[in-house]
């Protein structure tokens, strides 16, 4: 994710740095665990019923740190939680990636991490619907489902003996996504939580969280049988291209979805430069404050914004530790 | 009589250090490392499933590739590989991830002199970004005799040339604990990791060259120390 370029004058940096040091304050305050470097002591209270987790050794009757990162306490568990860690994939995680090659009865697709993902034929639905074996004419047609630089959402089945993911996609709510946005941030700022689909209503915007670091943004569409029997049946008739072009008019994205998307991604965008951990609330939340405040979508990258947004911020986190206590 | 050095420094002064890290997107972890115009990029692969033939599988594997900034690699370039696996294969886990390959590729991007610890200090870095567990941070630093006996630490390589002999010294970094200890009076024995010589140097000139240098060591362990804690409130991602 390329930093965001911003000019501040004088007044907005110092409101800038007092706003990160006050967060900073909050976050050291509030989380009670520590920093540590490899080869420092963690303390612990009572020796005996501690369990040494992920990231901790024994040394000399000391329990030492052998990742960097901050020390996590849950009962009797002491791990040592990376900070920005790569992705980690697990089997379940729900993933966006774009297709690079087209390979025998496979699709490779391109995901933030060190090798690319493969979702096989069989692991995906036939537009037709029907469940049958897969035959070379399935194969050869391959290219109707994906092509090379399409998006598409599948989920992690799981591992291969080299260790690349192998997808799969058999649901109704995965496969091709179009009329919307990609977006890459650090994979870090996506927890794995229930819902990675959001359907935001008062925006007609589907919102898909990507484990792997990708986030969609894109006009809402109906998942159902309905859609992909209505694709099939337009497909032989728009031969030709005019046919097409009529086609495109009549199911032509609105302006104001359009603009919905563009202040959603740029949340996204403003969120991850700072970052902050993605969910659905705080994007929600962010997009709502710059149409509340009136800030043109191309502002919401500026310098301004992105200093009000650290200071409300700033507010959140206060009132929510006022809660607490 | 004190030494002059031909850049202004002192006999103990180190040149600037510079360390970031999270460079490259593909690799694992990665680090460039640059002490003045030394410069050596580091990028971790692993840890990866399978292990190379005639390795023990009970143990994780670390496989070393060193690139010079020009020519082919050479004789000299396998003796480089070969010091770094022994110095990274003392500092590792081994038994954390049974039968697997970590891949460390070192590219050459300057050299001035002092190379090797440089890559040993940028690798070291590559580690802890990628993740991997390690018993402690090497934390390597060149030491130059000069002709009149005296220790220079951090030679350029135009002093390197002109010395009598110089020893390159990898030492652990020194631990904090978290919570503030009372001061101990016992103060540990400085371990030594990985010890190279070049040149003809006497008994009592080397013990001087390992107690500057383990001094020296300890200023890269706090910088080593300050550049891994997050700076930015990357560390804003709690708190929610």
């Amino acid at each position: 994710m390329r930093d965001l370029q911003l000019s501040l004058n004088q007044t907005q940096r110092v409101r800038l740095q007092a706003a990160l040091q006050q967060l900073q304050d909050l976050a050291s305050q509030a989380a009670g665990s520590s920093s540590v470097t490899i080869a420092d002591t963690i303390p612990v209270n009572n020796e005996d019923g501690i369990l040494k987790g992920h990231g901790t050794s024994e040394l000399d009757g000391q329990v030492v740190a052998t990742l960097c990162g901050v020390v996590e306490r849950v009962n009797k568990l002491v791990y040592v939680r990376a900070l920005r860690a790569r992705y980690k994939p697990e089997v379940g995680d729900i993933i966006v990636g774009r297709v690079i090659e087209i390979a025998p009865k496979r699709w490779r697709l391109e995901i933030n991490f060190s090798q690319d993902a493969v979702l096989m034929l069989s692991s995906m639905n036939l537009p037709d619907g029907i469940q049958r074996r897969r035959t070379a004419v399935d194969e050869l047609n391959m290219r109707t489902i994906f092509e090379e630089n399409d998006v598409v959402c599948a989920e992690v089945r799981g591992f291969q003996h080299d260790g690349s993911l192998h997808l799969q996609a058999r649901s109704q709510k995965y496969g091709k996504l179009e009329r919307g946005q990609l977006l890459t941030v650090p994979a870090y700022l996506v927890k794995r939580r229930k819902q990675h689909f959001h359907h935001l209503e008062q925006y007609c915007v589907d919102l898909i969280l990507g484990c792997n670091g990708f986030i969609w943004v894109g006009e809402h569409l109906e998942t159902g049988e309905n859609n992909m029997l209505e694709d099939r049946e337009k497909r032989p008739e728009t031969s030709k291209s005019n046919m097409i072009h009529e086609e495109q008019e009549q199911t032509f994205t609105p302006l104001e979805v359009r603009q919905h998307i563009c202040r959603i991604a740029n949340a996204v965008r403003l969120l991850a430069a700072l970052g902050f951990i993605l969910t659905v609330e705080s994007i929600v939340d962010t997009a709502e404050a710059s149409a509340s405040s009136n800030i043109e979508i191309k502002d919401m990258l500026g310098p301004e914004f992105y200093v009000q947004t650290v200071e409300r911020e700033v507010q959140r986190r206060i009132l929510l530790s006022r809660k607490r206590v | 009589m004190e030494v002059v050095r031909a850049d202004g420094r002192t006999p103990n002064q180190l040149r600037p250090l510079a360390c970031s890290r999270n460079l490259l997107h593909r690799a694992h972890g990665s680090a460039r490392w640059s002490q003045g115009d030394t410069i050596v990029l580091a990028a971790v692969y692993g840890p990866k499933a399978g292990i190379r033939k005639g390795e023990n599988p009970e143990k994780a594997s670390i496989e070393v590739i060193w690139k010079p900034k020009t020519g082919q690699t050479g004789k000299a370039e396998k003796e480089y590989e070969m010091i770094l696996k022994r110095t990274l294969q003392s500092i590792c886990l081994l038994a954390v991830h049974p039968n697997t390959t970590t891949s460390i590729i070192l590219q050459v991007v300057g050299d001035d002199g002092a190379l090797l610890p440089c890559a040993i200090n940028a690798s070291c870095a590559a580690l802890v970004d990628a993740g991997v567990p390690l018993k402690h941070l090497a934390v390597a630093i060149c030491c130059g005799l000069t002709e009149g006996g005296y220790v220079v630490l951090d030679p350029t390589k135009s002093e390197e040339q002109k010395m009598r002999a110089f020893a390159y010294l990898v030492f652990p970094n020194s631990s904090h604990s978290v919570l503030p200890k009372a001061p101990s009076a016992v103060d540990e024995e400085p371990g030594i990791i990985t010890s190279v010589t070049y040149g003809l140097m006497s008994e009592s000139h080397y013990i001087n060259c390992l107690g500057h240098g383990h001094a020296a060591c300890a200023k890269i362990s706090e910088f080593l120390r300050k550049s891994l804690q997050t700076q930015f409130p990357g560390d804003l991602s709690k708190g929610t």
